[in-house]
């Protein structure tokens, strides 16, 4: 499907802290209770709308534990997002903020958007971490913050899309090089002109059939 | 494997090719294509998925998920090049396939039946089942790498159809590869009057003899008047495989007429049967045994270099196959106009050691063979000299065809499984030459060996994750002088493909 703009994102945050369940939420609309443990790197995509502009955002789900750190931090470079995720039932995750937000600020471009997000919101009776603590540490680091809940998928789109609204802000204010694919940013086919490097990478990514 | 030939042809021509599909349009683009472009089936991703994984920048390590859907808890990971062409061109196949006797061959081409019977085999739940099919035919395993060039075309088309004309080779022959204890009739009409006659001898020096017999042994029938052969079991899986490949190539060849077929690719296949496994290569991909910390080679590569005696002697004696643009004399360097008459190094088809004559005019040419190591190149154009398609690869703004040179001869090598003991960390590595570019086979030992004794031995994804292990070493971290791995050594920009396939199964099938 034709789109004026692609984000990729990427997913980071502590082994089970719901990274997998947050975007199944968002691209199924379903919760799968047992997840397996994400290995490597896994993918998912959906079409959204801002400002009457069709979206596409390709989100980068990474695998949490330590062994992978390696291969994970290999994958902030081309990202226009990231969703800095911990889980409120588990103070360590939180705890562990620090270290996965040096990693993120260190391997990606200096724009990437980042949404500090506090996830699992419906478990409150075990609560570890408080909304205040996520808050100011969100504050403190220029991070967005949202409370979710991939479980009842509440504030889950809210997260997702008020990411890309601030990427797509930082469009207009011309703080992204679009044509910089290194940005995490692609130009759909419809928005340049022809022969143009924003038309020649629009056209395959629209293509995908054949070589 | 594509920037290779391009970036030859542009600096020995001085031309520009326009972007990956400059030789695709050879034989016309109006066709369509055989197979659209997709990763391998058994990674099961979506068309979404597909397209985040094409990304030059961060390079993702694409794995296998489901452990179960390979055969053998098979692992396998991948990574696409660097910017070096849109789609990656290495492709993967992996079946479990079921011949029929005689009345026909049922493979597992299709979803349905094929994802039911893989989860049913390895194990030793479907060992029942398996034993139950086998009397009316027989199963092999196949895993299978091809690595594309000028296209993914003759790739694709590769991995979805090998396996069949593997199949189709067997049907005749079952009943002989399962009767081990004769060796192969060498006349298939003859076969009932010798058994009736002769087969309890036979069967009984056969088996005394190791299956390899001395011809006038006491127990031998006399009634040769001349000497036969002993052709053992393995000769004709591997008769098979060669002419399975051979029959592939033809029909990429005919195919071409109603489909597009971009390229060529190279063909690394593993097949297991009756206890035996065949490596059968036509290409630079290769195959490495790890077992008990030791490498036993199961491939060679086949490239300009190695194969620099055949090439040469092809255009000794068919000359025209040059276009007149080519010598096919190797000198060390290129030779100088100014140099005519002057004696100078060289070696034809039958030196492997270098001589000096005289040059001549006709030394001038552009040498068949040039350039070092992975620079090498068949008349300034392709790396590679074994594999499948290419049919209307030419030499750049010229007539000149490449195939003639290119060979889908396999070398096969059988590696008899049921004879040795195999513990957990014993593997078969098969990878493409984006692995082998810029890891040696003992650093891959090294890396296997140490990786899976750091693994929980009953870890379903512990194959996997050495492969996805063995692929980050060789695509290293991109810095700000390029990827690079190790002791600050250049990555690998090419696409990665890793199969690390464990011994001990075959152990557990057999």
């Amino acid at each position: 499907m034709a789109y004026a703009y692609l984000f990729k994102y990427i997913i980071i945050g502590d082994t089970g802290v719901g990274k997998s369940c947050l975007l199944l939420q968002f691209t199924d609309k379903r919760f799968q209770p047992v997840h397996d443990l994400t290995i490597g790197v896994e993918f998912g995509a959906r079409m959204i709308t801002i400002d009457g502009k069709q979206i596409k955002l390709q989100i980068w789900d990474t695998a949490g534990q330590e062994s992978f750190r390696s291969i994970t931090r290999s994958y902030y470079r081309g990202a226009a997002g990231a969703l800095l995720v911990y889980d409120i039932t588990r103070r360590d995750t939180f705890n562990h903020l620090t270290t996965w937000l040096e990693d993120a600020r260190q391997h990606s471009n200096s724009n990437m958007v980042i949404m500090l997000i506090a996830n699992k919101s419906d478990l409150e009776s075990r609560r570890e971490v408080k909304k205040e603590e996520g808050e100011a540490f969100a504050r403190e680091h220029g991070l967005i913050f949202m409370e979710t809940s991939a479980k009842t998928a509440s504030n889950v789109e809210e997260a997702f899309i008020n990411t890309a609204k601030e990427i797509y802000e930082k469009i207009q204010e011309g703080v992204f090089d679009i044509n910089n694919e290194a940005n995490g940013i692609k130009i759909g086919p419809q928005h340049s002109t022809p022969g143009s490097p924003g038309s020649h990478l629009g056209g395959q990514q629209a293509g995908g059939g054949c070589c | 494997m594509f920037t290779r030939v391009k970036s030859a042809v542009v600096s020995f021509m001085g031309g520009i090719m326009a972007g990956s599909s400059g030789l695709e349009h050879v034989n016309g683009s109006d066709l369509p294509v055989r197979f659209s472009y997709t990763r391998p089936e058994f990674l099961g991703l979506s068309p979404d998925e597909i397209e985040c994984s094409a990304d030059h920048i961060a390079r993702p390590i694409l794995i296998l998920k489901e452990t179960q859907r390979l055969p053998w808890s098979t692992g396998y990971a991948e990574v696409i090049n660097a910017g070096k062409s849109t789609h990656n061109e290495d492709q993967a196949s992996c079946e479990v396939v079921f011949v029929k006797k005689k009345s026909g061959v049922q493979s597992t081409p299709n979803k349905n039946s094929s994802s039911k019977r893989r989860s049913s085999l390895p194990n030793a739940e479907g060992l029942q089942l398996k034993d139950n099919q086998e009397v009316d035919g027989i199963t092999f395993h196949y895993w299978a790498l091809f690595d594309g060039h000028a296209g993914a075309g003759a790739a694709v088309v590769a991995s979805k159809l090998l396996h069949h004309h593997i199949a189709e080779q067997i049907p005749d022959i079952i009943d002989i590869l399962k009767n081990s204890a004769v060796l192969p009739p060498t006349c298939l009409g003859e076969e009932p009057e010798s058994t009736s006659s002769n087969s309890r001898t036979l069967t009984r020096a056969a088996s005394l003899r190791g299956g390899s017999g001395a011809p006038g042994s006491p127990s031998t029938p006399p009634t040769r008047f001349f000497t036969e052969k002993k052709i053992p079991h393995e000769c004709l899986v591997i008769g098979a495989l060669e002419n399975a490949f051979k029959e592939m190539d033809l029909r990429i060849e005919r195919e071409r007429s109603t489909y597009s077929i971009s390229g060529g690719c190279t063909a690394l296949i593993v097949v297991y049967l009756l206890g035996k496994l065949y490596v059968a290569n036509a290409g630079d991909s290769r195959a490495i045994i790890i077992r008990n910390g030791e490498i036993i080679p199961m491939s060679s590569e086949f490239t300009p270099e190695t194969e620099r005696q055949r090439l040469q002697y092809l255009a000794f004696l068919q000359p025209h196959l040059l276009g007149n643009e080519f010598t096919h004399l190797e000198f060390p360097r290129r030779v100088q106009r100014k140099e005519v008459g002057k004696m100078m190094l060289y070696r034809d088809f039958n030196m492997t050691g270098w001589a000096y004559k005289t040059i001549e005019e006709n030394d001038l040419k552009f040498p068949l063979i040039y350039g070092e190591g992975k620079k090498a190149r068949v008349m300034a154009t392709i790396g590679v000299t074994r594999g499948l398609g290419d049919h209307d690869l030419k030499v750049h703004d010229s007539n000149i065809y490449i195939k003639p040179f290119l060979s889908s001869v396999p070398e096969v090598r059988v590696y008899d499984l049921v004879q040795h003991e195999h513990s957990a960390d014993d593997v078969l590595v098969l990878a493409t030459d984006g692995l082998w570019d810029v890891l040696f086979n003992e650093e891959v030992l090294e890396a296997v060996t140490s990786f899976l004794a750091n693994c929980d031995p009953d870890d379903p994804h512990r194959y996997t994750l050495a492969a996805q292990d063995l692929v980050m070493r060789a695509r290293g971290v991109l810095k700000d002088r390029g990827w690079r791995i190790s002791n600050d050594r250049l990555g690998s920009g090419d696409d990665i493909s890793v199969y690390v396939i464990p011994l001990e199964h075959g152990n557990r099938v057999s």
